[in-house]
């Protein structure tokens, strides 16, 4: 049995699935919704699928220790056999929010999902259109993960050996602690200032996930872009999406009359180390960041104040020490990890998940032969936080996911945040 | 002491030793660095590089997509920068 190298991220994800499973929050599953003018090419979407399924023996691992040195490693039986791409019978509309909820809780009309990635096609209409829906557990796979298998299965290079999987380096306990100090300090300076997310401590912790999908209309997505270009220049989409996402908490906070000072975000953050072939297994890292609650007044004020905080926790050398806490972290076992962090924390584990996935399938227009309209991904996030926000990229075309755990949002207050983050977006304008 | 030259390969140096770009095959001063995955998060570690190791800020507004598409491009916006500033 072949044993593949475990990143820190790795361990994060799957302390935090551990953390869900034990306080009934189910399994971390993400669904990605691919949205198309025409038919798959169905031979060659089932071809690449398999060769995919061949190719990464990733996809029947398991996170292990390793006998020497307790070290965490993926455990891999080898190549699974794909499961079968799912075609569905052609519908009046593409498929509803309770197809979707099922996904995202693991589940098909059938029971729970016995694969860690799922492919169905749905045509609807009378136009010829499909969905493409991909259910993923997220602890195999991230926003980057998912959009490089878009990426394979539109590109047809999906026999391509991945390449060999860097091993970590491996060093002495106390350098790592060095390392780790500047973020644990950071923490605990957090801590005193009594952070808090969408959940209360008198708010259920295992409530079914929801989630709402706000797609932006062309003419709003030009506004939005427009909007960012003003604010960010051409490239910096992250920043003003997270800061987006920071003051929709910010809103949420002030209706329910809370106060919290910061607002610790988690910023997806170029990992090291990984190559871009490597699909399964998670790319990035995690950069927290600790937004002064004051400081997001205004949304060009809240970019300059996130690309400020962000510029000192680089000089800090904030991701490396995320990434040797949690190096640190590893060496627990790890249904221990999130508890300790809520220990450490207050309850709480951050203040919200908050994504932005680049553009999806970037130059590319047309998927095994039929054109793209759109794509986007919908994660399901733990309570706490409680609250993900999540924005997704399609040549220009914007969709924001808000997704929640029943119990900690309530309808109203989700249509709060739309509102508000559409206005974010869009500098007020309606549709 | 005159500061060294900003050109293509003091970029690609820096892309790689940073690993803000992880490319499989070399990187050249002409090739297309947004297909190799300069993404918005690349761009944010690539704006503190330039700034901490050629001591030049970059506005947002100043970002093009052809000032940023390749190594050769980028060298030539920095020299410019760098020769303005003095």
């Amino acid at each position: 049995m072949p044993t593949l190298p475990a990143t820190t991220v790795d361990f994060f994800l799957a302390g935090l699935e551990s953390f869900m499973r034990r306080s009934g929050q189910g399994t971390h599953w993400g669904v990605t919704v691919l949205r198309l003018g025409g038919k798959p090419d169905a031979e060659a979407l089932t071809s690449r699928w398999e060769q995919i399924h061949a190719h990464h023996p990733m996809l029947g691992a398991r996170l292990k220790r390793a006998w020497r040195g307790w070290r965490l490693v993926w455990d891999s039986p080898g190549p699974i056999p794909a499961p079968p791409v799912v075609w569905h019978p052609s519908q009046p509309l593409p498929p509803g929010a309770e197809v979707l909820r099922e996904r995202f809780q693991g589940r098909d009309g059938g029971g729970p999902l016995h694969s860690p990635l799922l492919m169905e096609v749905f045509p609807f209409g009378q136009d010829g259109e499909h969905v493409v829906l991909l259910t993923w557990r997220h602890a195999l796979l991230d926003g980057t993960g998912i959009n490089l298998l878009l990426e394979k299965l539109a590109s047809g290079d999906a026999d391509a050996s991945p390449p060999e999987m860097a091993v970590p380096k491996r060093e002495g306990i106390g350098r790592v602690f060095q390392r780790a100090r500047p973020l644990m300090k950071r923490l605990h300076a957090m801590t005193s200032a009594g952070c808090l997310s969408a959940w209360a401590k008198d708010m259920p912790k295992g409530g079914e996930p929801d989630f709402r999908v706000i797609e932006l209309s062309h003419g709003q997505s030009e506004l939005a872009m427009t909007r960012l270009r003003t604010i960010c220049g051409e490239f910096l989409q992250m920043p003003f999406y997270a800061a987006v996402a920071a003051r929709a908490l910010r809103l949420l906070h002030e209706k329910r009359g809370w106060r919290s000072p910061e607002i610790h975000l988690h910023l997806p953050c170029q990992s090291r180390g990984r190559s871009r072939n490597l699909v399964f297994g998670n790319h990035m890292g995690t950069l927290p960041l600790f937004l002064d609650a004051g400081a997001l007044g205004t949304l060009e004020e809240a970019v300059q104040h996130l690309l400020a905080t962000y510029r000192e926790a680089m000089r800090q050398d904030m991701p490396r020490a995320s990434e040797a806490l949690m190096t640190l972290a590893s060496h627990l076992p790890v249904r221990w990890f999130i508890p300790a962090v809520r220990l450490t924390n207050r309850g709480q584990i951050c203040s919200l998940f908050h994504s932005h996935t680049g553009s999806f399938l970037p130059g590319r227009s047309e998927f095994t032969g039929a054109p793209v309209q759109n794509v986007c991904t919908i994660p399901n996030v733990c309570s706490p936080p409680g609250l993900g926000v999540f924005f997704s990229d399609f040549a220009g075309r914007i969709t924001v996911t808000l997704s929640w755990r029943r119990g900690v949002i309530s309808p109203e207050e989700a249509d709060l945040l739309s509102r508000g983050i559409e206005a974010d977006l869009t500098d007020g304008s309606p549709k | 002491m005159p500061e060294a030259p900003i050109t293509p390969a003091t970029v690609i140096e820096l892309l790689t030793s940073e690993h803000i770009l992880e490319p499989h095959e070399p990187i050249l001063p002409e090739t297309d660095l947004f297909t190799l995955g300069l993404d918005s998060m690349a761009m944010m570690q690539l704006l503190l590089q330039i700034e901490q190791r050629f001591r030049l800020t970059v506005n947002p507004a100043e970002m093009t997509r052809e000032r940023f598409a390749t190594a050769g491009s980028l060298a030539t916006f920095l020299g410019e920068k760098r020769r303005l500033a003095a």
